[in-house]
């Protein structure tokens, strides 16, 4: 017999949607029949406002579009804005800002930890994970003053040199985050329920990656090899040696797989930016903001965050004020035509890890 | 099409930049031979711009996704030119092969824009146009999705071309709060309200 459809409103307040908007699902049982992302919930007209602030207050608005991915923001403003004017970044701005990028993304993946798992009912794992975050919060308060929002990497550069003795308190903190995920793989991937939660959910293949334009962990769950940082080199990470880390089969596991073989590259990373760091100034000075004029003329730059690629697009009109600036994340397209076919034929207990999984935040959306 | 297998190392070496100029010959080469009205700017790098006419924008990206290999639509984008009366639209497309990032630009008219829909290429592109449908206006000749998207009952003009005015509509819209148009001096008003004397160390702050 067949059951009677109902329509779910899953959020847009809800403690497993990953930030303000909703899902409008379709249920016969448990199992979902058709998807319909609604946004809206969110949006503060960034980019409206930029177009309005001149080219360092603008800067100042970028790290505020998501919050696990604050320093990607403002490296591609940074860039971008750099590419415009031909302005020339001192060699160890550049290790400094792979150095906090990596940063940046561990803590990132902390909080993935603590939501996937969150989302399958181990909370055990979000205490630990979101915990052991601070102490990368900590080393962040410490360079730049701000735990969550940093406003650090700005054109030209980054804002201070490290702070004294800087260099071995993160290494210290690296080696304990290395011990860590240790013990974070036997609570998880040695978990029975997390693999049976995981394996098989989520699913999405190769074509439909392609077609849907999908990016970062969830290309890479699908055993393609692509990263930004190695396709599209930029900073110093062509000089770097790390490894692309993929999985087969394109679920939540393989996924999974994927970023817990990242977060061990990116201290591998920061180990070695901080050993081949070399000296001299850390900013080439832009003039007086009031009258920083950038030439006519557009720059695209993109950057490797944890939930894929982010897509940075500036245009300048000659004037003190952008005039363009468009933001594309990773959620912009996992978010919406993506997570609209995935949840097709799901069990409605599996769409708040299908959502951490494919990195789906809301504010990248609707910026 | 022969291009240099090399080009797809993706890591940074000596040859690079003369693989890049040859792929970029290339390249231009192949679209001039089927687009000869397409004009093309060279950028350092892996950048390359390529400048077309509105109705040649379907064609073009069909050509770059199945006979060339730029099989990832990397960003769309919107500029309102209003001094010109036009938008740009900007498609930018990437090659994981080439590793070629090719910015495919073209211009509409601002007096009732309308485009050709690209959603039947890349299915994300049906985001981006429901977008621009909304913030600036453009229709997009069959495209399916809800006429909302980020927007609620909105009736005033798309919300991202320069000539809406937010402060204005902010001050039309909502009232302000009291105690706020004539910023106050916030410790003579708390002093006002709670009727105490202003601590000395505080003295010099205030006006």
């Amino acid at each position: 017999m067949r059951e009677k459809a109902t329509t779910l409103y899953l959020g847009p307040q809800h403690p497993g949607i990953t930030g303000n908007m909703m899902i409008r699902l379709k249920v016969e049982g448990d199992t979902i029949v058709s998807a319909k992302t609604e946004v809206g919930y969110l949006h503060r007209a960034f980019e409206k406002l930029q177009e309005k602030r001149n080219w360092l207050q603008s800067f100042t608005l970028m790290c505020r579009f998501c919050v696990p991915e604050s320093d990607p923001m403002e490296e591609s403003y940074a860039r971008a804005v750099e590419a415009i004017e031909g302005r020339e970044v001192p060699e160890r701005a550049k290790y400094i800002r792979v150095m906090v990028l990596e940063l940046a993304r561990l803590a990132s993946f902390m909080l993935w930890y603590g939501g996937q798992n969150g989302s399958l009912g181990l909370y055990t794992m979000g205490q630990w994970s979101v915990g052991d975050r601070n102490y990368i919060l900590d080393l962040f308060e410490e360079l730049t003053g701000g735990r969550v929002y940093h406003m650090y990497i700005w054109p030209g550069g980054v804002r201070r040199d490290l702070p004294k003795g800087f260099e071995q308190k993160v290494l210290k903190t690296m080696d304990y985050l290395e011990k860590r995920l240790g013990d974070y793989d036997d609570l998880m991937f040695d978990n029975a329920i997390f693999k049976k939660r995981t394996q098989g959910i989520g699913l999405v293949d190769k074509d439909t990656a392609i077609e849907n334009g999908v990016v970062g962990a969830v290309l890479r769950g699908c055993g393609i090899k692509s990263d930004i940082r190695i396709d599209d080199p930029y900073e110093v990470y062509h000089k770097l040696d790390f490894e692309v880390p993929t999985a087969e089969g394109g679920d939540i596991w393989a996924r999974a797989l994927v970023r817990r073989q990242e977060a061990r590259q990116s201290i591998r990373i920061i180990r070695q930016v901080i050993t081949d760091m070399p000296g001299g100034s850390v900013y080439n000075k832009v003039p007086n903001p009031q009258k920083w004029v950038l030439p006519k003329g557009d720059a695209y730059v993109r950057t490797e965050s944890v939930r894929g690629e982010i897509g940075l697009y500036v245009a300048s009109d000659g004037g003190n004020m952008p005039r363009r600036v468009h933001l594309r994340g990773a959620a912009y397209v996992h978010g919406i035509t993506l997570l609209e076919d995935v949840l097709v034929g799901e069990n409605v207990a599996d769409v708040s890890a299908i959502m951490n999984s494919l990195g789906t935040c809301p504010p990248e959306i609707e910026r | 099409m022969d291009l240099p297998e090399s080009a797809g190392l993706g890591r940074v070496h000596t040859n690079k930049i003369k693989i890049m100029e040859k792929i970029k010959a290339n390249l231009i080469e192949h679209v001039k031979s089927n687009f000869p009205e397409v004009t093309s700017k060279d950028y350092k790098g892996n950048r390359l711009d390529l400048n077309v006419k509105k109705e040649c924008i379907p064609s073009l990206l069909t050509y770059f996704k199945d006979m060339l290999g730029y099989i990832h639509l990397s960003h769309i984008t919107c500029v309102d030119w209003i001094e010109e009366g036009e938008f740009e639209l900007v498609y930018i497309v990437w090659s994981p092969v080439e590793k070629m990032k090719v910015t495919i630009k073209t211009r509409v008219e601002r007096e009732k824009p309308v485009m050709p829909n690209i959603d039947m290429i890349w299915r994300q592109a049906n985001t981006y146009e429901r977008e621009f449908r909304e913030m600036f206006g453009i229709q997009f000749k069959g495209l399916v999705g809800d006429e909302e998207f980020l927007l609620e009952d909105w009736e005033d003009m798309p919300p991202m071309r320069r000539d809406f005015d937010t402060e204005a509509y902010v001050d039309d819209t909502f009232f302000h709060r009291p105690g706020r148009e004539d910023a106050l001096d916030v410790r003579e008003e708390i002093v006002k309200r709670s009727r105490e004397e202003i601590p000395d160390f505080a003295k010099k702050y205030s006006r």
